[in-house]
């Protein structure tokens, strides 16, 4: 079930705060997945357009909310990102900042940091694979988008894959929800039709 | 038929006046513009200069064929980068604006590069998902925008029914087909993509092609017409199938020593020839 904005923000408006270890604002209502277009934060279109097509149909374990290629995200959306935390789902943030220019990375950095996602202060691209290594939920393999935002290390939370060994993807715990970062978008092979990223997050889908 | 040469193949120390007269004694009947290749035609030529340039083409007794450009290898409708894909588009808008200032109904674009970094399902989404605003903006200036087949070069659309299919999902009766008959080397026959595209070809170029004879015989070099390994007769026989009566447009590397110009007239004959069928 994909829902939009406005029916995501009825779904989780009783959460408004990021969420705190032990509350659990859960509904019973069934779980959908939230693709959320952050407009002109959001770095590349295809992304957004590859979950959308994507996540059509799925049914989550958990409220998923999916934010696509960001670069930057407003206040309103942090608070939906708390929101979805708060109640036990799961967000799925994608870095839309492989492109982006020097002032935009340092931008994009000063997000994931309120999040508590720590990045590397240069981006890097694969070298001769062009693969990125997932190790969850299952061992998998899916393209590269040229140039990756990698995580800083130490890093709270699980690695989750890596690109020639440097970590690009990571999923960590917030009260009872679930965070999932990726520094090398996934979006793009959705929108152009990889089956084994689909795969992949039908599999999170149901995993996280 | 009509026959034209690239602007891009005038002797660089000849100079644009100059050029335009040896086109014309050679026995051409129009020219083929290079968006961005040549100094008189960059993208930053504003619409008056751009004005001057048929101007001068018009008083040379020439016409403008059509437009291309070489920009897009280096920034192409298939990059990653949204600013480099945003940059591409511009370069084909400004192509189609050109083209309406110059009194010409054709633009040749090469569509998108598959790479090691840019895999073939992107690249082609993204080409469809690019060419579909812009054949909407070619079709209000009463242009055709012509896909290329760099077959070999872009590593993209590599067979006559694939660039079919790919015409088909962009659906827009302003996108068709640039055919060079000299980029098919060994992926297939140029006389097959004329019967297979007929009416969607915009504008043919033409060059010869000596299949695998180039460095360790592991590459195929481009050469003047009836030197390489094309089937002319075959390929001018399809033409007649199609019904196709429109440009065509000499594109051969410079290939000679001394004399450049000789190149000129030497190619007219053979266009000459060609059109004539006495092969």
């Amino acid at each position: 079930m994909v829902m939009h904005r406005r029916e995501f923000l009825g779904y989780a408006a009783s959460a408004l705060t990021i969420a705190l270890p032990g509350h659990d604002s859960r509904s019973n209502a069934p779980s959908a997945v939230t693709v959320l277009d952050l407009k002109e934060h959001c770095s590349l279109r295809e992304s957004l357009a590859g979950y959308e097509r994507a996540s059509a149909g799925v049914v989550p374990r958990r409220p998923m909310l999916i934010v696509p290629a960001a670069m930057t995200l407003p206040a309103a959306v942090t608070s939906e990102i708390a929101a979805c935390l708060g109640g036990g789902g799961t967000v799925l943030l994608e870095s839309g900042a492989g492109f982006a220019g020097e002032w935009g990375l340092r931008v994009h950095r000063d997000m994931l940091r309120r999040l508590q996602v720590h990045v590397a202060a240069a981006r890097c691209k694969s070298r001769d694979v062009p693969y990125i290594d997932y190790a969850w939920p299952y061992r998998t393999k899916i393209r590269d988008f040229s140039r990756v935002v990698p995580l800083a290390e130490p890093q709270p939370g699980e690695v989750i894959a890596w690109v020639d060994r440097l970590p690009v993807a990571s999923k960590r715990r917030i009260g009872t929800g679930t965070l999932i970062y990726l520094g090398s978008p996934v979006g793009p092979s959705l929108w152009a039709g990889d089956v084994e990223a689909r795969r992949w997050l039908h599999a999170v889908a149901h995993a996280a | 038929m009509r026959k034209s040469i690239g602007d891009n193949m005038i002797p660089k120390d000849w100079g644009f006046e100059r050029g335009l007269d040896l086109v014309k004694h050679a026995g051409f009947d129009g020219i083929e513009l290079w968006l961005g290749d040549m100094p008189w035609f960059q993208t930053a030529t504003t619409d008056p200069a751009v004005r001057e340039l048929r101007r001068k083409i018009e008083n040379a007794g020439l016409v403008v064929s059509n437009v291309s450009t070489g920009l897009h290898w280096a920034t192409p409708l298939s990059a990653r980068d949204p600013s480099v894909r945003a940059q591409a588009a511009r370069i084909v808008e400004r192509q189609i604006e050109t083209a309406v200032l110059l009194g010409t109904d054709a633009i040749l674009v090469v569509a998108g590069l598959v790479t090691e970094e840019v895999p073939y399902n992107e690249v082609y989404q993204r080409c469809v998902d690019a060419l579909k605003p812009l054949g909407d903006k070619a079709a209000r200036a009463g242009v055709k925008i012509g896909c290329e087949n760099c077959n070999s070069e872009q590593r993209f659309l590599l067979s006559p029914r694939e660039f079919a299919q790919f015409l088909n999902d962009i659906n827009s009766p302003a996108v068709g087909l640039h055919l060079d008959v000299g980029n098919i080397h060994d992926t297939g026959f140029a006389e097959q993509w004329i019967e297979i595209h007929g009416p969607r070809i915009t504008r043919i170029h033409l060059k010869d092609v000596l299949k695998h004879r180039g460095r360790s015989g592991d590459q195929s070099v481009y050469t003047n017409l009836f030197l390489g390994d094309n089937n002319w007769p075959a390929i001018r026989a399809a033409m007649t199938k199609v019904g196709y009566d429109g440009w065509l447009i000499a594109e051969m590397e410079a290939r000679y020593r001394y004399a450049p110009d000789q190149q000129f007239y030497d190619t007219s004959q053979a266009m000459d020839r060609l059109i004539a069928g006495r092969l």
